[in-house]
């Protein structure tokens, strides 16, 4: 018997099962750091106010001896916070319609749940395993291989094992009952995706599944029974089917290059290097899809400035005015747990996903170093040579998700540091950014990004990556296409003008010229 | 209003980078991390940590307070031999705005005044501290001081009255001398 430690039952637990464990990590990751994202959100305030942020709330509550008077840089706040949406009263007025007004808060976070599940975060695992197929009956007998081997074999693998080699050898030994017998140990060698589910439409999952958070909001505003409520949930909708439109054709650029959905895929692909130093990443081929897909995934998350649906001075709340307690927190929860989900997506598709220079080499360095008992003179080899995404530890893999969050922070640090940075907009503001501005250039990155793929090829293949040339003829691009942009939009007429000033009888700025000229009497009454 | 009164302001017209919004974006950006740099790598902030720290520990230009013109809860000063200063004259309650001083008066017990404050209250929760008793004064009996943290559990708690205003003079009258 080999070696049973209890990291070993761990490594061939996730082997056999990696989706079990990956899902429980990934989840609780998510949803935990959602309290911590409000307490970042609430310190990004300040620190721009130039105030310093809650500081006080420790983890002792008050309560526990050692930890009472330690402030602890304010870090029990989200604790505390939980505690009151637990504790507080779960108002429901009397006119809501009380299924609806329940399903919204679920919806608004199931949609999230949903999402998480296709974010690939480690990469390719590539692991060996012995199986114990069939046992003979006596030490002597020669166990019977079966029909059916592959099938048996797949029977113990994860199921999106692919690239299945196996070797097959005869062991005796004695087993529990005291026999000894002859066994059947299949040597299999396979590949698996580090995340819950392997999807070939990745992309398009997600985009699927998070826009149907508008149906939480549309149903939680309906369902108030509120004409704030009801006013935010229609904000919230026009926003959300508009922004849609650019940020589907921002994806499709990226798309268009590696000809795949597999967010996997797309992610694997970027884990090259060009000039052996500079990754290859999407950002840095186009960097005007990714300003287009940001601007894009703050409409989508309805944060400021596009916060409209919620404008607290317009409509006390918006949607969620109705809402209190667990419910509102629900609200909350979906909110930043989808901020989280698509800043992960943005990272897998604009930042290499896992992928950070060198980070892997040097993990792998130091894992292969300490596993051969600290010989650091091993030079890092990656298990394939053509795929940079496969590795065999699985601290590599841990290492890869870790970075993947962290990165994914960044963007959504970047959310917090636009919401309060920016002031919000008009309604027909917003409007007019997508449908005359976001919608036109997304069109015409689309079509520059096609012109370029068609002529030089893209990144398709397998186990191909974006060439440099091709790569900088698409950075050129993206830049004519905001040259082009600007000269176009000093051309074409300016849009009906939504805020005109409307003559007020009575009003004694009437005959001002700027007002629009001719006076007009006051009425008399 | 006559329309040669009316200023009619131009609206200032957009440059390029106005027009296409996202340079100035940056630009508010980069203001902000500027302040957010400041707090966290430079500590510069603007923020008094009471309870530790108070106003009247920091300096004027820090935000602190300046005690001698602080307007904070008020006092009933004593003269040499100890006795209430005040000669209930009502100036004090008649010049406040917010109708917060009560005095009942009675014969004085003593030779050099006619008068004096049996009962002195003040609620403390319909003082707007504008110092209007202050100024009216004839004796200089009622100051406000530098105390500003006075708090309590129901609001008769918050009229103060003479004995607890006299205390306050005993407290404060080192600090703060008349």
């Amino acid at each position: 018997m080999p070696d049973v430690t209890l990291w070993n039952r761990f490594v061939n637990l996730l082997d056999a099962h990696p989706w079990i464990l990956i899902t429980f990590i990934a989840h609780f990751a998510i949803l935990g750091a959602v309290a911590y994202l409000i307490l970042l959100e609430r310190w990004t305030a300040s620190w721009v106010q130039d105030r310093l942020g809650p500081n006080r709330v420790g983890l002792g509550f008050g309560i526990l001896p050692i930890l009472k008077d330690m402030h602890m840089f304010g870090l029990g706040q989200p604790l505390a916070d939980g505690m009151k949406f637990l504790l507080k009263e779960d108002y429901r007025s009397k006119a809501v319609d009380t299924v609806l007004f329940t399903l919204a808060p679920m919806m608004m976070i199931t949609v999230v749940i949903l999402s998480i599940a296709v974010l690939p975060w480690g990469g390719i695992k590539q692991s060996t395993r012995d199986l114990d197929l069939v046992a003979s009956t006596s030490a002597e007998t020669a166990p019977q291989t079966p029909d059916k081997l592959e099938e048996k074999i797949n029977a113990y693998l994860p199921s999106d094992a692919s690239n299945v080699t196996h070797n097959e050898r005869v062991e005796t030994h004695q087993d529990a009952d005291g026999v000894w017998r002859q066994h059947l140990i299949s040597t299999v060698t396979y590949r698996y995706n580090f995340q819950t589910a392997s999807l070939n439409i990745g992309v398009l999952f997600v985009l699927a599944a998070l826009s149907l958070a508008v149906y939480g909001v549309v149903i939680g505003g309906w369902a108030s029974n509120n004409k704030y409520s009801f006013l935010g949930a229609l904000r919230a909708t026009a926003n959300m089917i508009s922004y849609e439109i650019p940020l589907g054709l921002a994806i499709l650029c990226i798309v268009l290059i590696y000809g795949t959905l597999n967010l996997e895929d797309i992610v694997n692909k970027q884990a090259h290097y060009w000039w052996h130093f500079i990754p290859a990443w999407n950002i840095f081929s186009q960097p005007i899809t990714f300003i287009l897909f940001l601007i894009c995934m703050h409409a989508e998350a309805n944060r400021a400035p596009f916060d409209t649906a919620e404008a607290e001075q317009e409509l006390v709340g918006g949607y969620h005015t109705e809402y209190s307690s667990m419910r509102f927190a629900l609200f909350f929860l979906g909110e930043y747990a989808g901020m989280i989900t698509t800043s992960v997506v943005c990272v897998a598709l604009f930042f290499g996903g896992w992928h950070f220079p060198f980070v892997d080499s040097i993990v792998c360095w130091l894992v292969n170093a300490i596993a051969s008992g600290m010989h650091w003179n091993i030079a890092p080899a990656f298990v394939d040579a053509t795929n940079p995404a496969v590795t065999n530890s699985l601290v590599v893999c841990v290492v890869r998700a870790l970075v993947f969050f962290v990165k994914s922070l960044v963007i959504v640090f970047v959310f917090m540091w636009v919401r309060w940075s920016l002031p919000r907009f008009r309604f027909d503001q917003i409007m007019n950014l997508a449908w005359r501005a976001l919608i036109p250039i997304s069109l015409g990155l689309l079509m520059v990004t096609a012109i370029v793929v068609f002529l030089m090829g893209g990144a398709a293949g397998q186990n191909q990556y974006l060439p440099i040339s091709t790569a900088f003829v698409l950075l050129l691009s993206n830049g004519a296409l905001v040259a082009i942009t600007m000269v176009i939009s000093t051309l074409i007429p300016p849009g009906p003008d939504t805020n005109r000033k409307i003559l007020v009888p009575g009003s004694r700025f009437l005959t001002a010229p700027a007002a629009g000229g001719v006076a007009i009497a006051p009425s008399v009454n | 209003m006559k329309d040669s009164e009316v200023l009619v302001l131009e609206e200032p017209s957009l440059t390029l980078a106005d027009q296409f919004y996202l340079p100035q974006v940056m630009f508010g950006l980069g203001t902000t991390m500027k302040h957010m740099l400041r707090v966290v790598v430079q500590g510069k902030h603007r923020v008094i940590q009471y309870p530790e720290e108070r106003r009247e520990d920091l300096k004027v230009e820090d935000g602190g307070i300046n005690p001698s013109t602080y307007r904070g809860v008020h006092r009933l000063n004593k003269d040499e031999d100890g006795r209430v200063k005040c000669v209930a004259c009502f100036m004090c309650s008649t010049a406040c705005p917010a109708k917060c001083i009560h005095i009942e008066a009675a014969e004085s017990p003593w030779a050099d005044r006619e008068k004096y404050p049996q009962k002195f209250d003040i609620d403390e929760l319909r003082c707007i501290y504008c110092g209007m008793c202050e100024e009216a004064c004839p004796v200089d009996a009622i100051e406000l001081t530098s105390v500003y943290d006075i708090v309590g559990l129901t609001r008769q708690e918050m009229v103060f009255d003479k004995s607890k205003l006299l205390r306050i003079y005993d407290q404060t009258a080192k600090n703060e001398p008349m």
